[in-house]
């Protein structure tokens, strides 16, 4: 049987190339068969087929309506918008919950008449953590499901990417309430369409350098922390406030395993680190502790508040004694603390529309979801991409979060809240303000000083429906 | 005298053909919606993706599990060389032609001596082993990978051109050029000569013709083309990571030449197209599965997988070959 193209060359020499054809079995000079057919008329016809068909089936694929020129996302009933995050794959544990948590939200806010009479969708799109992934997937929402913003992409390299490859700004793609604390991203020329939600890195960092200070003066410090933007972010802060560790470990972002742990664990031990800062990501916090207590290795723990939900380690298999005495910067108050009114609003929303376990993650979903129908409400009863950005710079700051820290948005700034306290897993794994009050510190991502606040934060808006405007 | 004569004639109808293709692409790129360029920039870089593979399997009879690691070669050459150098962006596509082939020259070198199961064990170690080496070297970027930025377009054309039309042009510009250049090639002595390798490669040896180093230049080439393709992929998602040259790509890759025919130069531009079709044929199914986003994520895999599975056991050189063969035999019959 002859497998492959059919027609050989016997003579190759021009000009008297002799082709030999398995299939007919004729022999071939030019365009003529020797026995007198003409053949390149048929080679021809079969390209010409080839490439009609090729035409063709480009021509099906891109047969589509031009552009419509109304607002992306918005119709008379419905306002479309979109979430990248990891749902699956080594960072996704704890962040998957806060796409479903935003979604229980909303579906809360429509059934009690939605925005304006718009019903809001979340479309989640899973990026696994991967920039290249999170581009593809922006492209989608927004090219083809056509969203309206973007609220709550999760990643400081993925949406580090996603901004610079999809153009968000150049597109004027609104992209409310990033669930990154990368303080890159507050630079509001480079980020004029972005609003960043969680406080920076740098700031956690300062906050952290000065309890260290406070707290931990003469001990030998170690910290562990993600080797890009936003481990690089809070060394940095580190540096600038004259923190100096006796032992860094940099992980690469991914790399996080048992395996590693183990490596990171024997360089802490080795170095005598004491006390050991962590700025990571939960999927690496877990590894770290784990093995850590496998090794007997006990430092006085200071987990990065991204890096620190306790349900969420205690699922990866972090003994909760382990967790017994860790310290922890926290943004906002514990999910068990039901004497909060956020707290036990949004309870009340996820056993009805979620019904998830109620941690860290679904609590900022949850108040994400809060802040967005807000902007949302802000931009008017005929929002507009340009509205909303408005809506954001005019009245972002006086939004209510459940974060106990101002929101720090303004014509010239896309700062989201300003401040941590610190806090301590007790013996269940709870989180509680160290020292037994919250001591709520405030202070920039650049050169400014950490500063004791006595900001009191907006209550809760009844029912939790906003009805701001 | 004749045959010269129209040898000339047909490789200036090529051209025509080339440039009238080019025209209708751009003209199609400026009705339809930006989802629809930005496809179809995805649709040139899998066309020279798969036109690296066409030369080396179809063609030389190497079979490469490795050409999604061959692209990253190119698309790291291209972002290192663009971000250092800071050089124009047609010097860093050359460089990424240039590193890539340089780098399939040295493993053809190795693969001339091996063929069938081993050649594909050691591309596929490649695949696997060579993206995830950019973890381990800082001034590669690790997972979140380095840009790779070929700028705005040119403000003269106008506020309307968008930076996905300009990727569309640019790729679709390459796309053209390699598929004339890969044509040509691969009609010259050198496409008969790895035809005849290919065929049968011990003929072939008696003929005179020293297949290894055929089977090299053939690495060579492949590799070139398949960099290309690797820094337009780069310039598509403005970054080169890991993330963006998998095995999965590597595996699509494959399956998009044997649905083409992998014999077959003018079937890239059709496995290109399936290629770029399937994840939306799985977004629209998992909506009706209403599975979401995870049956949406997996079921591109799962379609490319049965499609590879169903074309080996139905169409072995890929449906375009046996539409070939079919005419042929009708042909004949007259």
């Amino acid at each position: 049987m002859v497998q492959g193209r059919t027609c050989e060359s016997i003579v190759t020499k021009k000009p008297h190339r002799i082709d030999y054809c398995e299939v007919t079995g004729r022999l071939t000079a030019g365009n003529t068969t020797l026995d007198g057919r003409k053949t390149m008329i048929g080679k021809t016809r079969r390209k010409g087929t080839w490439l009609a068909a090729t035409v063709l089936a480009a021509g099906s694929l891109f047969a589509t309506a031009l552009p419509a020129h109304a607002e992306p996302g918005v119709s008379a009933r419905e306002i479309k918008l979109g979430i990248t995050l990891p749902l699956t794959g080594a960072a996704s544990p704890g962040y998957n919950k806060i796409g479903n948590a935003m979604n229980a939200y909303f579906k809360y806010v429509n059934e009690n008449g939605g925005v304006y009479g718009r019903k809001i969708t979340l479309i989640q799109k899973n990026d696994e953590y991967s920039p290249q992934l999170a581009i593809a997937k922006t492209n989608e929402l927004i090219l083809k499901d056509k969203v309206f913003a973007l609220v709550g992409p999760l990643g400081t390299a993925t949406y580090t990417a996603v901004h610079k490859s999809v153009g968000l700004a150049k597109r004027g793609v609104p992209s409310l309430f990033l669930n990154t604390g990368f303080s890159g991203f507050s630079d509001k020329k480079s980020y004029p369409t972005s609003f960043m939600v969680l406080s920076s890195y740098a700031m956690e960092a300062k906050i952290v350098a000065q309890f260290l200070k406070d707290n931990h003066a003469g001990k030998k410090l170690g910290l562990v922390y993600q080797n890009d933007e936003f481990g690089i972010d809070a060394i940095t802060a580190f540096k600038a406030a004259g923190t100096k560790f006796d032992v860094t470990v940099p992980y690469t972002s991914g790399s996080q395993s048992a395996a590693t742990a183990q490596t990171w664990v024997s360089q802490l031990a080795a170095g005598g680190a004491q006390v050991v800062v962590f700025f990571g990501v939960t999927s690496a916090t877990a590894p770290l502790l784990a093995v850590a207590a496998g090794a007997r290795y006990a430092p006085q723990w200071i987990l990065g508040s991204v890096g620190s939900d306790p349900l969420t380690l205690r699922a990866l298999g972090v003994p909760v004694a382990v967790l017994n005495g860790a310290q922890t910067p926290a943004g906002n108050p514990s999910p068990n603390d039901t004497s909060d009114e956020y707290v036990k609003q949004f309870q009340e929303i996820n056993t009805k529309y979620n019904d998830a376990p109620f941690d860290d993650y679904v609590l900022q979903g949850m108040n994400i979801g809060l802040m967005t129908v807000q902007a949302l409400r802000a931009a008017g009863s005929n929002p507009t991409r340009k509205k909303l950005i408005s809506a954001m710079e005019s009245k972002g700051s006086s939004f209510a979060s459940v974060a106990y820290s101002p929101l720090g948005y303004s014509k010239t700034s896309n700062v989201g809240h300003t401040g941590y306290y610190m806090a301590v897993m007790d013996a269940n794994g709870d989180r509680k303000p160290f020292g037994g009050t919250v001591k709520l510190y405030t202070t920039d991502s650049g050169s400014g000083p950490v500063v004791l606040s006595t900001f009191k934060r907006p209550a809760m808006p009844a029912k939790g429906l906003p009805s701001n405007s | 005298m004749e045959l010269w004569r129209e040898e000339r004639h047909a490789v200036r109808k090529k051209i025509a053909l080339f440039i009238l293709l080019g025209w209708l692409l751009l003209v199609i790129g400026d009705r339809v919606d930006e989802l629809r360029v930005y496809q179809g920039a995805q649709i040139a870089m899998y066309t020279i993706a798969l036109s690296s593979i066409v030369l080396l399997t179809g063609y030389s009879g190497q079979v490469s599990l490795g050409n999604g690691a061959m692209m990253a070669v190119g698309g790291y050459a291209a972002a290192l060389t663009l971000n250092n150098l800071g050089s124009p962006v047609w010097f860093a596509f050359l460089m990424a032609i240039f590193f890539s082939a340089l780098f399939g020259a040295l493993l053809g070198t190795a693969a001339a001596r091996l063929s069938g199961p081993y050649l594909a064990g050691t591309t596929l170690a490649l695949a696997v082993g060579l993206p995830a080496i950019a973890n381990q070297f800082s001034f590669l970027g690790g997972e979140p990978g380095i840009f790779f930025d070929v700028g705005l377009p040119a403000q003269s054309l106008g506020e309307e051109f968008t930076q996905y039309k300009w990727f569309f042009w640019i790729a679709t510009f390459i796309a053209l050029l390699s598929l004339f250049i890969t044509s040509n090639i691969l009609a010259s002595r050198f496409g008969r000569t790895w035809r005849a390798i290919r065929s049968n490669p011990l003929a072939a040896e008696l003929s005179g013709i020293h297949s290894s180093r055929m089977k090299i230049l053939a690495f060579t080439i492949s590799s070139a083309l398949a960099g290309l393709a690797g820094a337009v992929l780069a310039m598509t998602i403005s970054l080169v990571a890991p993330g963006a040259y998998t095995l999965t790509l590597s595996f699509a890759l494959v399956t998009g030449a044997v649905l083409a025919g992998v014999s077959s130069l003018p079937g890239v531009v059709l496995g290109a197209l399936i290629l770029v079709a399937i994840p939306e044929i799985a977004d629209v199914l998992a909506n009706r599965l209403g599975g979401g986003e995870n049956v949406s994520n997996y079921l591109p895999g799962l379609i490319v997988s049965i499609l590879l599975i169903l074309s080996v056991i139905f169409t072995p050189n890929g449906p375009g070959e046996n539409l070939r063969k079919h005419r042929h035999k009708k042909a004949s019959s007259h």
